[in-house]
């Protein structure tokens, strides 16, 4: 709609979001780049000039590779499961299911939890002698397992929080997606005969590829920033064996106070998080909508 | 006093939507617009309206420029071909909300929405949402909201296409008592229905590809059509066209009939040429005629159309009551070739000779 | 099919469990004392544990415990207002980039649009360290004002993402026709879209208050003492002599209010307005 004496009402609806948004986000971006060029550390804050030193030196780090692959593995594999369990869930409250208003709400809870409180509480859970996790294990002759000591038990704990955290994200989106669904193609696919198995490949599955795609990179998106987990259950230990990418930088930065180095890494982290996202959302599209159509 | 567009244009994405449009609407004249689909006719009415605007040409109403006013300021009224209402209020306050928006006083509110909600036989539900309304009700609502306002220009765009077929009959007979009671208002109707723009239209304007291609006297420009583009949009079923060539008092049609050319026809230049006959002027005989086969039949009211694969061509017969035709079936038809029209062959075939009336 | 009947409330019931483990060791936890806690996981008060009120007290000035109720009252405030003025701003950001065509250079409103979701791949912190050194030199570090403005640039992003699908579903049928009943476009959005936008307002006003309260880390990098977020305050609980009690009962306040944001959307959700407001 382009009408005549629209032009002042046009810019009175967008620009007040879109510039305060632009005040408030260009800044620290424009200042980060500016810093990571710069040498700012603890001995001589300020914005001097050290080219691409901070970026050379990212190249080489380790740490910080390693971190990112160990942040994608996660973050991937908690996404994976959340869509799984998600996708489950929803289906089971989604039809005739006694209390399933009760159940849905239920579901809900734990994405309107704040994470890092509730990994404080986790943080309790996994006490090797005073928490529940091991006792309960227990009862099954399992265990007592060294949750938050070694490496391979702390990774299975952060993930576990962030499965229960972010499942209920999933399981919102496609419980909203299957709700929506029109009735026809199911009394088409019960008129031809089909199980419960085949209306689900055949039917649902594949009218809910655009709901999945979008839940899974958005998660995908947030998951990319797992963090807060991190600092509380194991601050990144024992070792660097949970330390994401977005820990890492914020301990160079905040903690050591390397600002123009933790600025390359972060440059450095969202240029790599874009052309990966963008990468996982063209696959996810082939995978989910390829299959269906 | 009156609604003029001049040279008026407008694109939108490559796609040409206006092309050098020039009208001229009289106040207390009805004029339907005939096109089909993407023809124009609803970008026509949202540039007067002034919902879209235009990229060349000007608008003036009583000499007065009028395409400068933003919308709210146009005195434009419009009932839309969806049944368009404010979905959270009444049917009272959907009527009443143009008058609240000009501060019309509140006696005169409830008067006026009670009397149009009279005119249009909705009086018993001024407490409803639209949404509790059946379709043919809800177009009522948006109507009775456009005539409450005594606009200067009402515009409605196929406002009767979504209304199954009956409900549609009985709609065109009220909307044509209710606008004709406008007056002082320069009305505007789309509709891609000839019988329905012939019924209501004072005037009718004929619009292809965003060109207007006749403007006139609804009975003039069916007589007369400006082409044989014109003749098949005004003519439904579309009118039978056949290209063939006029030579020495005989028509030879391709395809290899030939007819003997009637009067009129034989004094014209031999050459090229299209010709084109109503579907109500040719008949089924029995034995002779023009071989054809049956394609498909479909009854429409209290007519047949029978549409048959002939030597000429398709063509389409109309016949009077209902018939049951099966498919396939071999029949002959005639028409009387007084009765051609005759049509350039190049171009849009600009009209060289219509049959006249009381002939044949 | 029974078994598969059973096996169906079988799964939804170990996922409630599940799902419900964390918040009632919280809860049982918040009743104990030093006693309660070094003698081993109990669950059942009186018989595993002797229960005591002393965590809940110590949220209230009590002894150990932190002073829960400013902090509270900080993220009530901070995130309610940056709520508010993400919905206010991203509603009329959405109904113009949802009905307007704009165009500047190549800039078209996908872009636009896109633009504003993007904002959310932005690790938060890429953003810690310039934010504390803008709000630095604003002199806004520490105060609920900085704290309000980092949180419209969370916030704004999503609720801009869900009203411009939400608005794309309101047929602009309806503002063109206030607009001809003699409407501005002001009018017509206040007067005819609004009405008829609630549900969609409502879905985004829920997930700016769960993003904005939730948040941990820019209040942690961003405030010290005077505006101590909720989060901040608890997590400042944990350490190695963690009070479980204290943290268990402040964790179960400052869960309690999303309880009920729960409820709300799962309204939505049931009522189909969720499916239009998310695609």
């Amino acid at each position: 709609m382009d009408q005549t004496g629209l032009r002042f009402y046009k810019s009175s609806f967008l620009l007040p979001g879109l510039l305060v948004l632009l005040a408030i986000i260009l800044f620290p971006l424009v200042f980060t780049i500016r810093v990571s060029l710069s040498g700012w550390d603890a001995i001589s804050p300020g914005l001097n000039w050290a080219g691409v030193r901070n970026y050379v030196i990212v190249f080489g780090d380790r740490r910080f590779w390693e971190a990112m692959l160990r942040l994608s593995g996660m973050a991937i594999g908690t996404v994976l499961v959340q869509y799984v369990l998600g996708f489950a869930l929803a289906l089971l409250v989604w039809r005739e299911v006694l209390f399933r208003r009760f159940f849905r709400v239920l579901f809900l809870i734990p994405m309107m939890t704040t994470p890092v409180v509730m990994s404080v509480i986790w943080r309790t859970i996994f006490h090797e002698s005073l928490g529940p996790a091991n006792d309960f294990l227990g009862l099954f002759g399992l265990g007592p397992y060294p949750w938050l000591t070694s490496a391979n038990w702390a990774v299975a704990a952060v993930m576990l929080v962030e499965i229960w955290q972010w499942t209920p994200f999933m399981f919102l989106l496609l419980l909203a997606g299957l709700l929506s669904l029109p009735r026809e193609p199911f009394l088409a696919a019960a008129i031809d005969g089909a199980g419960p198995i085949r209306t689900f490949l055949n039917v649902t599955f594949p009218m809910l590829a655009p709901v999945s795609i979008g839940a899974l990179i958005i998660r995908l998106i947030e998951a990319s920033k797992i963090m807060e987990t991190v600092y509380v259950l194991t601050s990144g230990g024992p070792g660097t064996a949970t330390e994401t990418a977005g820990y890492y930088i914020y301990i160079r930065g905040l903690r050591d106070f390397e600002i123009g180095y933790a600025a390359a890494l972060s440059i450095t982290y969202l240029v790599v998080m874009i052309v990966l996202m963008t990468v996982i959302a063209k696959l996810l599209v082939r995978v989910l909508v390829g299959r269906s159509a | 006093m009156s609604l003029v567009l001049n040279s008026v244009s407008l694109s939108r994405g490559g796609e040409i939507h206006l092309d050098d449009v020039s009208l001229r609407f009289d106040r207390g004249g009805l004029t339907t617009v005939l096109g089909r689909t993407l023809s124009g006719k609803t970008t026509l009415l949202r540039a007067i309206a002034g919902l879209q605007e235009t990229d060349r040409g000007t608008l003036t109403r009583d000499g007065e420029p009028f395409g400068t006013l933003p919308a709210w300021k146009r005195d434009v009224a419009m009932v839309y071909q969806q049944f368009i209402n404010y979905p959270h209020l009444s049917v009272f306050e959907n009527v009443a909300f143009p008058l609240r928006k000009r501060k019309v006083a509140e006696s005169e509110v409830g008067h006026r929405v009670r009397s149009v909600l009279d005119v249009v036989g909705l009086a018993a539900f001024g407490e409803r949402k639209p949404s509790q309304l059946s379709g043919g009700q809800q177009q009522r609502v948006a109507l009775a909201r456009a005539l409450v306002r005594k606009a200067g220009v009402l515009l409605l765009d196929e406002p009767l296409v979504n209304l199954d077929y009956k409900l549609r009959e009985q709609l065109r007979e009220e909307f044509r008592g209710l606008l004709a009671s406008q007056a002082d208002a320069t009305v505007i109707y789309n509709t891609t229905e000839p019988a329905e723009a012939m019924m209501l239209g004072d005037r009718l304007v004929v619009m292809h590809e965003g060109r207007v291609l006749q403007a006139g006297v609804p009975t003039a420009v069916f007589d007369r059509p400006a082409s044989a583009l014109v003749a098949r949009i005004v003519t439904d079923p579309p009118m039978t066209i056949v290209a063939g060539t006029l030579d020495g008092g005989r028509v030879l049609f391709e395809g290899g009939l030939a007819l003997d050319a009637p009067g009129l026809l034989a004094a014209m230049p031999p050459g090229r040429y299209r010709f084109g006959i109503r579907a109500n002027e040719i008949e089924p005989v029995d034995g002779g005629g023009i071989a054809g086969r049956v394609t498909f039949g479909e009854v429409s009211g209290s007519e047949t159309f029978l549409h048959v694969e002939t030597m000429l061509g398709e063509a389409v017969v109309q016949l009077e009551g209902v018939h049951r035709v099966e498919p396939g079936r071999q029949i002959g038809l005639s028409f009387a070739p007084e009765r051609l029209f005759v049509f350039a062959a190049q171009g849009e075939g600009a009209l060289l000779h219509a049959p006249g009336h009381g002939e044949g | 099919m029974p078994l598969l009947s059973i096996l169906k409330y079988l799964a939804i019931l170990v996922w409630s469990g599940f799902v419900m483990a964390p918040l009632t060791w919280a809860l049982t936890t918040s009743f104990k004392t030093a006693n309660g806690v070094t003698s081993g996981p109990t669950y059942l008060p009186w018989i595993g544990y002797e229960p005591s009120l002393a965590g809940w007290r110590s949220l209230f000035g009590g002894a150990g415990g932190i002073d829960i109720v400013r902090p509270y009252l900080n993220s009530v405030i901070v995130t309610g207002s940056a709520s508010l003025i993400s919905i206010v701003l991203g509603t009329l950001a959405a109904y113009g980039l949802s009905r307007f065509s704009y165009r500047t250079g190549f800039v078209k409103n996908a872009d636009i649009v896109f633009f504003f979701i993007s904002q959310r791949i932005m690790p938060p912190i890429v953003l810690a360290i310039p934010f504390f050194l803008m709000l630095q030199f604003l002199d806004l570090l520490d105060t609920r004002l900085g704290l309000v403005l980092v949180y419209i640039a969370l916030l704004l992003p999503i609720a801009v993402w869900i009203m411009v699908d939400f608005f794309d579903g309101v047929p602009r049928q309806i503002d063109e026709m206030a607009m001809l009943d003699g409407c501005t476009p002001f009018e017509a959005f206040r007067r005819v879209v609004l009405p008829n936008s609630l549900s969609g307002i409502l879905v985004a006003a829920m997930f700016c208050l769960i993003f904005g309260w939730n948040d941990f880390f820019f209040a942690f990098t961003l405030t010290f003492t005077d505006t101590q977020l909720l989060p901040v305050a608890i997590v400042s609980l944990n350490s190695s002599v963690t009070p479980w009690w204290s943290l268990s009962a402040s964790a179960l306040i400052s869960v309690a209010p999303l309880i009920v944001i729960a409820i709300v959307v799962e309204r939505l959700l049931s009522r189909g307005t969720l499916a239009g407001a998310i695609r």
